[in-house]
Protein backbone atom coordinates (compact mmCIF):
# COMPACT_ATOMS: atom_id res chain seq x y z
CA UNK A 1 0.00 0.00 0.00
CA UNK A 2 3.31 2.07 -0.22
CA UNK A 3 4.32 1.41 -3.03
CA UNK A 4 3.26 4.85 -5.34
CA UNK A 5 5.58 6.11 -2.78
CA UNK A 6 8.82 3.26 -3.43
CA UNK A 7 8.04 3.80 -7.12
CA UNK A 8 8.32 7.56 -6.42
CA UNK A 9 11.81 7.08 -4.69
CA UNK A 10 12.73 4.67 -7.46
CA UNK A 11 11.98 7.46 -10.01
CA UNK A 12 13.65 10.20 -7.42
CA UNK A 13 16.85 8.16 -7.71
CA UNK A 14 16.91 6.83 -11.11
CA UNK A 15 16.92 10.13 -12.49
CA UNK A 16 19.64 11.76 -10.67
CA UNK A 17 22.33 8.64 -11.46
CA UNK A 18 20.85 8.89 -14.75
CA UNK A 19 21.53 12.93 -15.58
CA UNK A 20 24.71 12.88 -13.27
CA UNK A 21 26.79 10.09 -15.67
CA UNK A 22 25.07 12.16 -18.74
CA UNK A 23 22.54 9.10 -19.87
CA UNK A 24 19.60 10.57 -21.69
CA UNK A 25 17.71 7.67 -21.47
CA UNK A 26 16.87 5.22 -18.93
CA UNK A 27 16.04 1.93 -20.60
CA UNK A 28 15.93 -0.64 -17.77
CA UNK A 29 16.32 -0.19 -14.16
CA UNK A 30 16.85 -3.78 -12.03
CA UNK A 31 15.66 -4.15 -8.51
CA UNK A 32 16.31 -6.31 -5.99
CA UNK A 33 12.70 -7.58 -3.84
CA UNK A 34 12.80 -9.67 -0.88
CA UNK A 35 9.71 -11.41 0.14
CA UNK A 36 9.80 -10.27 3.13
CA UNK A 37 10.34 -6.61 2.19
CA UNK A 38 6.06 -5.78 2.37
CA UNK A 39 6.60 -4.70 -1.19
CA UNK A 40 3.64 -6.12 -3.45
CA UNK A 41 5.51 -6.35 -7.22
CA UNK A 42 2.37 -6.25 -8.74
CA UNK A 43 1.45 -3.22 -7.01
CA UNK A 44 4.84 -1.28 -7.51
CA UNK A 45 5.14 -2.33 -11.19
CA UNK A 46 1.58 -0.97 -11.83
CA UNK A 47 2.76 2.13 -10.10
CA UNK A 48 5.73 2.52 -11.87
CA UNK A 49 4.02 1.91 -15.28
CA UNK A 50 1.44 4.87 -14.03
CA UNK A 51 4.39 7.54 -13.41
CA UNK A 52 7.56 6.43 -15.34
CA UNK A 53 5.89 8.67 -18.67
CA UNK A 54 5.95 12.07 -16.50
CA UNK A 55 9.61 12.35 -17.66
CA UNK A 56 11.35 11.98 -21.42
CA UNK A 57 14.08 10.45 -19.78
CA UNK A 58 12.42 7.67 -18.12
CA UNK A 59 9.43 6.86 -20.38
CA UNK A 60 10.38 3.94 -22.20
CA UNK A 61 12.21 2.23 -18.82
CA UNK A 62 11.66 -1.43 -17.75
CA UNK A 63 11.15 -2.75 -14.47
CA UNK A 64 13.11 -5.50 -14.55
CA UNK A 65 12.89 -7.20 -10.92
CA UNK A 66 14.95 -9.94 -9.01
CA UNK A 67 12.76 -11.43 -6.46
CA UNK A 68 14.52 -12.79 -3.46
CA UNK A 69 13.69 -15.30 -1.49
CA UNK A 70 13.74 -15.71 1.76
CA UNK A 71 16.43 -18.13 3.65
CA UNK A 72 16.94 -18.59 7.22
CA UNK A 73 20.08 -19.97 9.15
CA UNK A 74 19.47 -21.92 12.37
CA UNK A 75 22.21 -21.03 14.69
CA UNK A 76 22.68 -24.60 16.77
CA UNK A 77 22.06 -26.76 14.11
CA UNK A 78 23.56 -24.55 11.39
CA UNK A 79 20.82 -25.83 8.98
CA UNK A 80 19.77 -23.57 6.43
CA UNK A 81 15.98 -23.34 5.44
CA UNK A 82 13.51 -21.63 3.51
CA UNK A 83 10.96 -19.45 5.61
CA UNK A 84 7.27 -19.46 5.08
CA UNK A 85 6.82 -16.15 5.33
CA UNK A 86 7.51 -14.87 8.36
CA UNK A 87 8.03 -17.69 10.57
CA UNK A 88 11.32 -18.37 12.21
CA UNK A 89 11.03 -21.90 13.47
CA UNK A 90 13.55 -23.77 12.64
CA UNK A 91 11.87 -27.09 10.93
CA UNK A 92 15.00 -29.36 11.48
CA UNK A 93 15.51 -28.61 15.48
CA UNK A 94 12.22 -26.68 16.15
CA UNK A 95 14.67 -24.13 17.69
CA UNK A 96 14.04 -20.31 17.38
CA UNK A 97 17.81 -18.99 17.29
CA UNK A 98 17.90 -18.17 13.70
CA UNK A 99 18.69 -15.49 11.56
CA UNK A 100 17.62 -14.06 8.25
CA UNK A 101 20.36 -14.74 5.53
CA UNK A 102 18.52 -13.15 2.72
CA UNK A 103 14.48 -11.79 2.15
CA UNK A 104 14.17 -8.67 3.11
CA UNK A 105 16.24 -6.79 0.57
CA UNK A 106 14.44 -3.96 -1.19
CA UNK A 107 16.88 -1.79 -3.43
CA UNK A 108 17.88 -0.79 -6.50
CA UNK A 109 20.42 -3.00 -8.16
CA UNK A 110 21.69 -1.38 -11.08
CA UNK A 111 20.24 0.97 -14.22
CA UNK A 112 20.84 0.41 -17.83
CA UNK A 113 21.18 3.92 -19.95
CA UNK A 114 21.84 5.32 -23.34
CA UNK B 1 26.44 3.33 -22.23
CA UNK B 2 27.89 0.50 -19.37
CA UNK B 3 25.50 -0.24 -16.78
CA UNK B 4 25.30 1.93 -13.54
CA UNK B 5 25.69 0.14 -10.53
CA UNK B 6 23.59 1.41 -7.82
CA UNK B 7 22.89 -1.21 -4.68
CA UNK B 8 21.03 1.65 -3.06
CA UNK B 9 18.62 0.63 -0.64
CA UNK B 10 14.69 2.23 -1.31
CA UNK B 11 13.17 4.27 2.07
CA UNK B 12 9.54 5.05 1.04
CA UNK B 13 8.33 7.98 2.03
CA UNK B 14 7.10 7.34 5.15
CA UNK B 15 10.38 5.33 6.43
CA UNK B 16 11.89 8.55 5.62
CA UNK B 17 9.67 10.71 8.03
CA UNK B 18 9.57 8.26 10.58
CA UNK B 19 13.20 8.60 10.80
CA UNK B 20 13.11 12.32 10.90
CA UNK B 21 10.77 12.04 13.80
CA UNK B 22 12.44 9.17 15.70
CA UNK B 23 15.63 10.90 15.45
CA UNK B 24 13.40 13.84 17.29
CA UNK B 25 12.25 11.73 19.80
CA UNK B 26 15.58 10.38 20.78
CA UNK B 27 17.53 13.86 21.00
CA UNK B 28 14.63 14.79 23.33
CA UNK B 29 14.59 10.94 25.48
CA UNK B 30 11.04 11.08 24.53
CA UNK B 31 9.65 7.04 24.52
CA UNK B 32 7.32 6.17 21.95
CA UNK B 33 5.01 3.82 22.08
CA UNK B 34 2.29 2.68 19.14
CA UNK B 35 -0.17 0.45 20.13
CA UNK B 36 -1.61 -2.39 18.24
CA UNK B 37 -4.18 -4.84 17.79
CA UNK B 38 -7.79 -5.75 16.07
CA UNK B 39 -10.93 -3.61 16.72
CA UNK B 40 -12.01 -4.12 20.56
CA UNK B 41 -8.48 -5.87 22.07
CA UNK B 42 -8.80 -3.82 24.72
CA UNK B 43 -6.24 -0.97 23.73
CA UNK B 44 -8.42 1.79 24.80
CA UNK B 45 -9.12 0.48 27.97
CA UNK B 46 -5.25 -0.55 28.45
CA UNK B 47 -4.29 3.13 27.89
CA UNK B 48 -6.45 4.29 30.80
CA UNK B 49 -5.77 1.93 32.92
CA UNK B 50 -1.58 2.76 31.96
CA UNK B 51 -2.29 6.45 32.23
CA UNK B 52 -3.89 6.08 35.84
CA UNK B 53 -1.32 4.25 37.36
CA UNK B 54 1.25 6.40 35.69
CA UNK B 55 0.72 10.27 35.07
CA UNK B 56 1.26 10.63 38.66
CA UNK B 57 5.22 9.98 37.80
CA UNK B 58 5.86 10.55 34.22
CA UNK B 59 4.38 13.27 31.62
CA UNK B 60 2.72 11.28 29.16
CA UNK B 61 0.55 12.24 26.07
CA UNK B 62 -1.73 10.48 23.93
CA UNK B 63 -2.24 10.58 20.09
CA UNK B 64 -5.94 8.34 19.46
CA UNK B 65 -5.66 7.11 15.87
CA UNK B 66 -9.39 6.86 14.52
CA UNK B 67 -11.07 6.33 11.41
CA UNK B 68 -13.66 8.61 12.90
CA UNK B 69 -15.40 10.13 15.96
CA UNK B 70 -13.41 11.26 18.88
CA UNK B 71 -14.62 9.16 21.40
CA UNK B 72 -11.42 7.29 22.52
CA UNK B 73 -10.06 10.98 22.73
CA UNK B 74 -12.96 12.05 25.43
CA UNK B 75 -11.75 8.93 27.19
CA UNK B 76 -8.42 9.96 27.99
CA UNK B 77 -8.99 13.16 28.61
CA UNK B 78 -11.25 12.57 31.33
CA UNK B 79 -7.60 11.09 32.65
CA UNK B 80 -6.07 14.86 32.53
CA UNK B 81 -3.53 14.05 30.06
CA UNK B 82 -2.72 15.98 26.87
CA UNK B 83 -4.30 13.94 23.71
CA UNK B 84 -4.66 14.40 20.24
CA UNK B 85 -7.45 12.97 17.88
CA UNK B 86 -6.45 12.27 14.22
CA UNK B 87 -9.19 11.11 12.21
CA UNK B 88 -7.56 9.15 9.66
CA UNK B 89 -11.33 9.52 7.54
CA UNK B 90 -11.21 6.47 5.92
CA UNK B 91 -7.64 5.41 5.94
CA UNK B 92 -6.83 2.11 7.91
CA UNK B 93 -3.61 3.20 9.82
CA UNK B 94 -1.67 5.95 10.66
CA UNK B 95 1.45 6.94 9.29
CA UNK B 96 4.60 9.00 10.30
CA UNK B 97 3.00 11.98 8.46
CA UNK B 98 0.15 12.27 10.80
CA UNK B 99 2.33 11.60 14.03
CA UNK B 100 4.88 14.83 12.49
CA UNK B 101 1.88 16.76 12.22
CA UNK B 102 0.52 16.05 15.75
CA UNK B 103 3.50 17.19 17.49
CA UNK B 104 2.39 20.70 17.38
CA UNK B 105 -0.70 19.95 19.75
CA UNK B 106 2.51 19.12 22.76
CA UNK B 107 4.99 20.56 24.60
CA UNK B 108 8.03 18.71 23.64
CA UNK B 109 9.86 19.90 26.36
CA UNK B 110 7.62 18.39 28.90
CA UNK B 111 7.40 14.86 28.27
CA UNK B 112 8.52 11.56 29.31
CA UNK B 113 6.46 9.09 27.10
CA UNK B 114 3.89 9.56 23.79
CA UNK B 115 1.71 6.96 23.42
CA UNK B 116 0.30 6.43 20.20
CA UNK B 117 -3.27 4.24 20.11
CA UNK B 118 -3.20 2.66 16.16
CA UNK B 119 -6.31 2.26 13.93
CA UNK B 120 -8.01 -1.12 15.17
CA UNK B 121 -6.68 -2.95 11.96
CA UNK B 122 -4.03 -5.75 12.38
CA UNK B 123 -2.87 -5.97 8.49
CA UNK B 124 -1.70 -2.31 7.21
CA UNK B 125 0.16 -0.71 10.33
CA UNK B 126 2.16 -3.31 10.04
CA UNK B 127 4.11 -1.73 7.40
CA UNK B 128 3.69 1.87 8.45
CA UNK B 129 7.19 2.67 10.88
CA UNK B 130 5.31 5.61 12.96
CA UNK B 131 8.87 6.75 14.41
CA UNK B 132 8.31 4.44 18.04
CA UNK B 133 10.86 3.02 19.91
CA UNK B 134 8.38 -0.09 20.40
CA UNK B 135 5.45 -1.88 19.26
CA UNK B 136 2.64 -3.26 21.43
CA UNK B 137 0.46 -5.70 20.18
CA UNK B 138 -2.75 -6.86 21.21
CA UNK B 139 -4.63 -9.68 21.10
CA UNK B 140 -7.53 -10.74 23.58
CA UNK B 141 -8.68 -14.25 24.42
CA UNK B 142 -11.63 -13.88 22.48
CA UNK B 143 -9.93 -13.79 19.57
CA UNK B 144 -8.48 -17.08 17.90
CA UNK B 145 -5.01 -18.43 19.27
CA UNK B 146 -4.28 -19.18 15.86
CA UNK B 147 -3.90 -14.73 15.01
CA UNK B 148 -0.31 -14.51 14.99
CA UNK B 149 -0.05 -16.95 12.03
CA UNK B 150 -2.76 -15.13 10.58
CA UNK B 151 -1.31 -12.12 10.56
CA UNK B 152 2.18 -12.25 10.67
CA UNK B 153 3.63 -9.02 9.56
CA UNK B 154 2.06 -7.94 12.81
CA UNK B 155 3.20 -9.88 15.60
CA UNK B 156 6.61 -10.17 13.95
CA UNK B 157 7.40 -6.42 14.38
CA UNK B 158 6.05 -6.64 16.97
CA UNK B 159 8.46 -5.37 20.68
CA UNK B 160 5.74 -7.02 23.48
CA UNK B 161 2.68 -8.63 22.65
CA UNK B 162 -0.18 -8.17 25.25
CA UNK B 163 -2.69 -10.77 25.78
CA UNK B 164 -5.73 -9.20 27.54
CA UNK B 165 -9.29 -9.86 28.71
CA UNK B 166 -7.58 -12.56 30.62
CA UNK B 167 -10.76 -12.63 32.71
CA UNK B 168 -12.58 -14.23 29.85
CA UNK B 169 -10.22 -17.25 29.44
CA UNK B 170 -12.45 -19.45 31.62
CA UNK B 171 -15.22 -18.86 28.90
CA UNK B 172 -13.35 -19.57 25.48
CA UNK B 173 -11.38 -22.24 24.04
CA UNK B 174 -8.10 -19.51 23.53
CA UNK B 175 -5.17 -21.39 24.15
CA UNK B 176 -1.99 -19.37 26.28
CA UNK B 177 0.26 -21.81 25.41
CA UNK B 178 -0.90 -21.70 21.88
CA UNK B 179 -0.97 -17.96 21.26
CA UNK B 180 2.27 -18.14 23.04
CA UNK B 181 4.10 -20.52 20.48
CA UNK B 182 2.79 -19.15 17.60
CA UNK B 183 3.86 -15.67 18.41
CA UNK B 184 7.17 -17.10 19.12
CA UNK B 185 7.50 -18.73 15.70
CA UNK B 186 6.67 -15.48 14.16
CA UNK B 187 9.19 -13.43 16.85
CA UNK B 188 11.42 -15.39 19.11
CA UNK B 189 12.48 -11.83 21.15
CA UNK B 190 9.28 -10.28 21.86
CA UNK B 191 8.08 -9.89 25.80
CA UNK B 192 4.90 -11.28 26.39
CA UNK B 193 2.25 -9.95 29.00
CA UNK B 194 -1.22 -11.12 30.10
CA UNK B 195 -3.18 -8.30 31.49
CA UNK B 196 -7.14 -8.14 32.32
CA UNK B 197 -8.45 -4.27 33.35
CA UNK B 198 -11.18 -6.08 34.50
CA UNK B 199 -9.43 -7.57 37.29
CA UNK B 200 -6.36 -5.87 37.72
CA UNK B 201 -4.28 -9.13 36.79
CA UNK B 202 -0.70 -8.27 35.32
CA UNK B 203 -1.26 -4.78 34.82
CA UNK B 204 1.66 -4.11 37.75
CA UNK B 205 3.78 -5.98 35.30
CA UNK B 206 2.88 -4.35 32.39
CA UNK B 207 3.21 -0.98 33.94
CA UNK B 208 6.83 -1.67 34.91
CA UNK B 209 7.84 -2.53 31.74
CA UNK B 210 6.73 1.23 30.37
CA UNK B 211 8.50 2.64 33.43
CA UNK B 212 11.68 0.03 32.30
CA UNK B 213 11.10 1.25 28.69
CA UNK B 214 10.90 4.87 29.47
CA UNK B 215 13.93 4.83 31.41
CA UNK B 216 15.99 3.25 28.56
CA UNK B 217 14.77 5.86 26.13
CA UNK B 218 15.67 8.87 28.56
Amino acid sequence: MHELSIAMEIMDVVEKEAVGHGARRVKVIHLRIGDLSGVLIESLSFCFETIRGEKDLTKDAQLIIDRVPVRILCRPCESEFAGDGFLVRCPSCEGLDTELLQGDELSIAEIEVD
Amino acid sequence: MDPIKLERKILSRNDRVAAEIRELFRSRGIAVLNMVSSPGSGKTSLLEKTLGGLSAELRIAVIEGDIQTENDARRIAVTGVPVHQINTGGACHLEAEMIRDSLDHFDLDDLDLLIIENVGNLVCPSAFDLGEGARIALISVTEGDDKPLKYPAMFHTANVMVINKMDLLPYTDFSVDEVIRNARSLNPDARILKTSCRTGEGLAAWSDYVREFVAEMR
